[in-house]
Parts: C-alpha cells; sequence; structure tokens
C-alpha cells in the first residue's frame, strides 16, 4: 500500500512538471498578436468589424492571455517584476485541479469535450489492441516452447517485424487489405458511424470492422518484443527443477506450463506491459492518422501540427493518466501473479 | 592456438548489413543538394518511364531524387542526435553509477558561494547589464566571508543517484513519441533543432543502462582493490571502470541510431518536427494518404527503411555477440518497440 501511494505521488509530481514546463514553453512561445490575427481573419464577420483593438481584447480575456505568464517577469528597465496571483500558469493550474482543460484554440470548444468525443474511439482502439497483443503474446510464447522448430523460425520472423516502424506497417496493411486493386477486404478510413440503421449489435459489428486493420497493425508491432521477452522467461524456467518435479508427478504438459511455469515467467514481463498501454496510445496516434479515426491520437497529432496548445496540455495530460493507471494495474498483477510479492 | 590468429570472419548477412549502411552513407553523401522541382507533366506516375524511373509523387517530385534526399536527412539526423545522446546518457549514468548518493561531497562553503551567486545573478535578471560585473565580487565576497566562518568546511552530500534517477522518471512519465511530438510542436520546425530536440529527449535508456553497467563493475573486489590502493577517481573511472562498461555504448550505438530514425520518419510522416521543404523518407510515405493507390510511394522508402534498420540491428547484434557472447541481446533490442 505504502509503495501505491508512493508510485502514485511520485508520477503526479512528475506529471505536475511536464505539463507545466509544457504550458510555460508553448504559452511563451505562443505570438499573441499573430495568434488574434489569424483568429480574427479566419471570421469574416469579425474581420469585417471596425472596432478591432476592443475584439483584440475580448479575444485575449477569453483565452485568458491578458495577464502576465507566471508570477514574476523579467522587464528590461525595472528587473523582476512580482504579479501576485493575477497570472496565466495560476489561473491555469486551478482551472487544470477543478477538470477544466481550457479552450481549444482552433475550434473554439472546450477541450474536455474534444478529448471524451475522441476517447470514445481511441479507447476500444487500445483496449482491443492490449488484449490482441497480450493474448497473442501468451498463446504463442507458450506453444513456441514445446516446438523447438518452429521456435526458431518464428523467432527470426519476429526479428525481422521489429525492424518495421509501426507506420510502415500500417501504410503496408492500407495498401494490401483495403486497396481497391488488390483486396479491398477492409475499408480504408472512417468509422462508418453515419448510416445509425442497425441495432445494438449492427452497430458494435460495424465499429470492429472499422476497427480491425489499425488494431491489426499495432497487435504486429507491439507482438515481437512481448514474446522475445516471454519466450525467454519461459526457457530459463524449464530448465528448473520444479518442472521436472511437476511432469513426473503426472501433470500434463499443458497444465505443466500454463499453471507452473507461466505464473513465474511472467513476472519479468510485467514491467513490460506498464509501458504497453501508454505505448499503444502512442501508437494510436499514427494509426489514427492515417485511417482517418476520429480519435485521441489524431486530435493530439493535429493539435500539434497547428499549434493548438490547450488541446495539446490535455492530451499529454491524459496519456501520463493513462500510464500511470497501467502502473496501479501492473501493481496489482504483481500480487496476483506471485504472492510473495507484498507492496 | 593457431585459430586465435586467424582474422574475424563475417557472415553473409553482417557483410550484406554493411554494406547497405556505406550505401545508405553514399546516398546521403552525394544526393543533389538543390531542392527538387516539381515536374507537373508527369503527377502520380508509376515507375518504368524513361525521365522519373522510380516514379513520381502527387506533387511531381521524382521518387529516386527524394530517396536520396531523404537519405541525407536521415544521416544528418540520426547521427549526430545519437552521438548526442550517448554522450549525455553516459556522463549521466556513470556519474549516477558511480558516486551513488553519497560519493560527491562538497563542502559548505562552495555550496553556499555557489547558491548565493546563483540567487544575484537570477535578481539581476537573464540579460547582461552593468551590474553583472559585480557577480564575481559576490562570488569572491562569499567565498571569503564563509571561509572566515569555522562552519564552511563541514561537507555534504549530493544525491546525484537521486537526481538522475528522478529526472529520467520525468522524462519517462509520458511515451517518447508523445513527448518527442508536444515538444516538437512548441518548436520551430528545423534540422538542428529536431537534433537537439531527439537527444534531449532520448538519452534515458542509455543512461539507465550505463548506471547499471558501472554498477555492476563498481561492486567487483578488484575495483575496491583499487580503491584501497588509493588511485584517484579520474584514474578509478578512466581505467577501470570505462574499460569494463563501454561495450554498453557499443551495442548501444546502432541500436540508438535505429531507434533515431524510426522517430524521425514518423514525426516527417506525421508533418512535424522538419521543415517541409526537408525531404525525408517518412514525408515520402505520407503522399500515400491522398493517393491511397501509388504502391510505389510505399514499396521505395519502405524498403529503404526496413533494409537500414534491420542492419543497424545486425549490427548490433554483430557487437554484442563480440563482447560478450552470452548476453541476451535480443532483450536489448526489444526495448523500444513502438516507435
Amino acid at each position: 500500500m505504502r509503495v501505491l501511494l508512493r508510485h502514485t505521488a511520485r508520477a503526479l509530481v512528475a506529471v505536475w512538471l511536464t505539463l507545466s514546463a509544457l504550458f510555460l514553453l508553448s504559452r511563451s512561445v505562443t505570438d499573441q498578436a499573430a495568434f488574434i490575427q489569424s483568429t480574427l481573419t479566419s471570421n469574416t464577420r469579425l474581420d469585417a468589424q471596425t472596432n478591432q483593438a476592443a475584439l483584440t481584447r475580448q479575444l485575449l480575456h477569453r483565452y485568458g492571455l491578458d495577464v502576465p505568464l507566471f508570477y514574476v517577469s523579467w522587464q528590461t528597465p525595472t528587473g523582476w517584476r512580482w504579479h501576485g496571483c493575477r497570472n496565466q500558469y495560476h489561473y491555469w493550474l486551478g482551472q487544470l485541479l477543478a477538470g477544466d482543460l481550457g479552450l481549444s484554440y482552433r475550434q473554439g470548444t472546450p477541450v474536455r469535450e474534444l478529448l471524451r468525443e475522441a476517447l470514445h474511439y481511441t479507447l476500444p482502439l487500445t483496449l482491443l489492441a492490449t488484449v490482441g497483443s497480450v493474448a497473442l503474446a501468451l498463446g504463442l510464447a507458450v506453444s513456441l516452447s514445446y516446438r523447438p522448430r518452429f521456435r526458431r523460425l518464428m523467432l527470426l520472423a519476429l526479428h525481422g517485424v521489429q525492424s518495421f516502424p509501426l507506420f510502415l506497417v500500417a501504410v503496408g496493411l492500407l495498401l494490401l487489405l483495403a486497396n481497391p486493386d488488390a483486396l479491398a477486404w477492409f475499408p480504408a478510413f472512417g468509422l462508418g458511424l453515419e448510416q445509425e440503421s442497425g441495432g445494438w449489435w449492427q452497430s458494435t459489428a460495424d465499429l470492429l470492422y472499422h476497427l480491425a486493420l489499425p488494431v491489426l497493425s499495432l497487435v504486429i508491432v507491439s507482438l515481437p518484443g512481448l514474446v522475445v521477452q516471454l519466450d525467454g522467461a519461459i526457457r530459463q524456467e524449464l530448465a528448473l527443477a520444479y518442472v521436472a518435479t511437476a511432469r513426473s508427478k503426472g501433470a500434463s504438459r499443458r497444465r505443466t506450463l500454463w499453471r507452473h511455469v507461466l505464473r513465474n515467467a511472467l513476472l519479468p514481463t510485467l514491467a513490460q506491459l506498464t509501458d504497453l498501454l501508454p505505448n499503444l496510445v502512442a501508437g494510436s496516434v499514427v494509426v489514427e492518422v492515417l485511417f482517418a479515426l476520429p480519435g485521441m491520437g489524431r486530435l493530439l497529432a493535429e493539435a500539434a501540427a497547428t499549434q493548438d496548445y490547450p488541446v495539446l496540455l490535455g492530451a499529454v495530460g491524459l496519456v501520463a493518466v493513462v500510464r500511470l493507471a497501467a502502473q496501479w494495474l501492473t501493481d496489482v498483477a504483481y500480487q496476483l501473479t506471485d504472492p510473495r510479492i507484498r507492496l | 592456438m593457431r585459430q586465435l590468429c586467424f582474422p574475424r570472419s563475417f557472415s553473409l548477412r553482417q557483410l550484406l548489413a554493411a554494406g547497405w549502411l556505406l550505401l545508405v552513407v553514399g546516398a546521403a553523401t552525394w544526393a543533389p543538394s538543390a531542392a527538387l522541382a516539381p515536374d507537373l507533366a508527369h503527377i502520380s506516375q508509376p515507375p518504368g518511364g524513361t525521365e522519373h524511373w522510380l516514379g513520381t509523387d502527387p506533387q511531381g517530385l521524382d521518387v529516386w531524387g527524394a530517396l536520396l534526399q531523404g537519405a541525407r536527412t536521415l544521416v544528418l539526423v540520426s547521427v549526430p542526435a545519437s552521438l548526442l545522446t550517448l554522450l549525455l546518457g553516459t556522463i549521466l549514468g556513470s556519474a549516477a553509477g558511480f558516486l551513488r548518493n553519497s560519493g560527491w561531497q562538497v563542502s559548505w562553503r562552495s555550496l553556499s558561494t555557489l547558491l548565493l551567486t546563483a540567487l544575484a545573478a537570477l535578481v539581476l535578471g537573464p540579460r547582461l547589464v552593468p551590474a553583472s560585473a559585480w557577480l564575481p565580487g559576490v562570488a569572491a565576497g562569499s567565498w571569503i566571508l564563509l571561509g572566515r566562518l569555522r562552519l564552511g568546511r563541514r561537507r555534504v552530500a549530493v544525491p546525484l543517484d537521486a537526481l538522475v534517477l528522478g529526472l529520467m522518471s520525468l522524462l519517462e512519465s509520458v511515451p517518447l513519441l508523445i513527448l518527442v511530438l508536444a515538444a516538437a510542436a512548441v518548436q520551430r520546425p528545423s534540422l538542428g533543432g529536431l537534433v537537439v530536440l531527439l537527444s534531449l529527449t532520448c538519452w534515458t535508456t542509455p543512461a539507465r543502462l550505463m548506471r547499471a553497467a558501472t554498477l555492476q563493475v563498481s561492486a567487483q573486489p578488484y575495483l575496491e582493490a583499487a580503491r584501497a590502493a588509493g588511485i584517484p577517481t579520474g584514474r578509478l573511472l578512466v581505467r577501470h571502470i570505462w574499460p569494463n562498461t563501454r561495450h554498453v555504448l557499443l551495442v548501444r550505438f546502432p541500436l540508438t541510431i535505429a531507434l533515431l530514425i524510426g522517430l524521425e520518419t514518423t514525426l516527417s510522416f506525421l508533418g512535424v518536427g522538419l521543415p517541409p521543404e526537408v525531404s525525408s523518407w517518412g514525408q515520402l510515405l505520407a503522399a500515400v494518404r491522398f493517393a491511397p493507390t501509388a504502391w510505389w510511394l510505399v514499396l521505395w522508402p519502405g524498403i529503404m527503411l526496413v533494409s537500414t534498420i534491420l542492419s543497424l540491428h545486425i549490427m548490433a547484434q554483430n557487437q554484442a555477440n563480440d563482447v560478450t557472447p552470452t548476453a541476451g541481446i535480443l532483450s536489448k533490442i526489444n526495448e523500444t518497440i513502438i516507435d
């Protein structure tokens, strides 16, 4: 329990520092005049207004840019100046603690709404990919352990797969399986949620059909690392005496592997599982951009490309929270797999 | 005994890998440096034409020329960035592993002089003003004053290990790709900026490995003997620890380059980090989003990318087999899977 609390506290401090650094950096490089100008010119009605000065003031106030950036600031003639609590950082931190992530620069809508909509698509994608890759890795590693010839071939293939970056795998799948010139088995983009005709079952099947290629590419890329690690651990465990004992007492090979060996072999792999979920979220950036899924990753990539800092900060914060959650899960999983470990 | 004198034999795949890497470096050297001119008469042309033998992309750029220039960008970004990454990782990792939390002790006198001077510099502000000339005066004054007082002699330990580990966990609280993406959005896109950004974010893995190796070596009896013999710290590091930890770097170097190549191409695939006029293999691949049936935009850069990364992995495996024939290099390759 103490360890859990300490992990949480450390992770929260890390998240706060990361977000603060990003916030201060992004706000200090934002060119306010250019930002306001682009907002004004993008809206023709606003652009036609004559009283531009008042509009600028209102916009600055709306996005909270009309007060100093930090508690102190440096001015050339006078030196350091103390601004008290009326500054952007203080307001931002207060809002963040209250769960308000601010307004998107580009779309003007609350960031929280954008994130929630995006999560609606990203959550099935990453969870399916996690479950798929873990299940497949477990099955593959166990089945490799009693087929030596197959094992060498498979490991060689997995090492080859490791040199493929994720975006290349996704592009390749797209070209092979969603190409009208080759095999058009799967849709190339989108989620196909437009037609609301079918029932609950129909829409789920439709979602799965559209998510198949993205999930497949994520699974393919995350599989080699997991399988190689797990396979090494199983090989080490198989040489130990308790395996021979279990076999000589009449446990079948299957039972020995699944019930005895795997529990021990999982321990070193769990640390890697902590990073799996956040890594899949990172991977979803690439996959969602390519397959045009309106999820978190695409939100993040677009925010990065268009300098929409509130969205960027919100998304990065959310990913950090996901990592924290994954760490909790791992700590609990350590308990479940090995009762000897007491937290 | 004759066997030991034989030159090291290379297997076929090592030769192929080395040859491919040489080819990439050669392409980077001889790539045309002028910006590519689009040929608007032949856009989205499949390979096999007389002028553009590898085809053109939807903007009419020659794929062959873009590939060559992409190779140059790749080398210019990944090699300096991985050198910087390894340098940073080595310094921080071995310092943390060797000095731990109590190895580096500073006297109160120097510590408070440093703090006072830093405080004075902070009050004076980030720019040089005439009053900045007082800074050395402040430093010297506090040094002498603290020397007069007795308590300046006591020493405090700097918890270097905890500091470095904290910095690592701070950088690792967010996946690498997302951290780099967010940081690349803040800075203006440029080649040099990308190199600095990548090396500032990727140093944690080499630092972790170096720290582990240094810890392992520091616990050996021969090092204790060397310490007892009174060998000074600097020589201890250079003559006794470094020769036994540098194999980590030799293995890590190709792997870091491979990781950075993956990151660089992913970033340019997403359109972040590099200015749009700089050719990159990732950018070439990104064009397939607008021309989904143009297989030649995927095949050529894809083959080149995969062969390069695969060659680097083979080189790393080769290094690992040289230094420690039984070490599990496979697990070292697997550290960064998604990027």
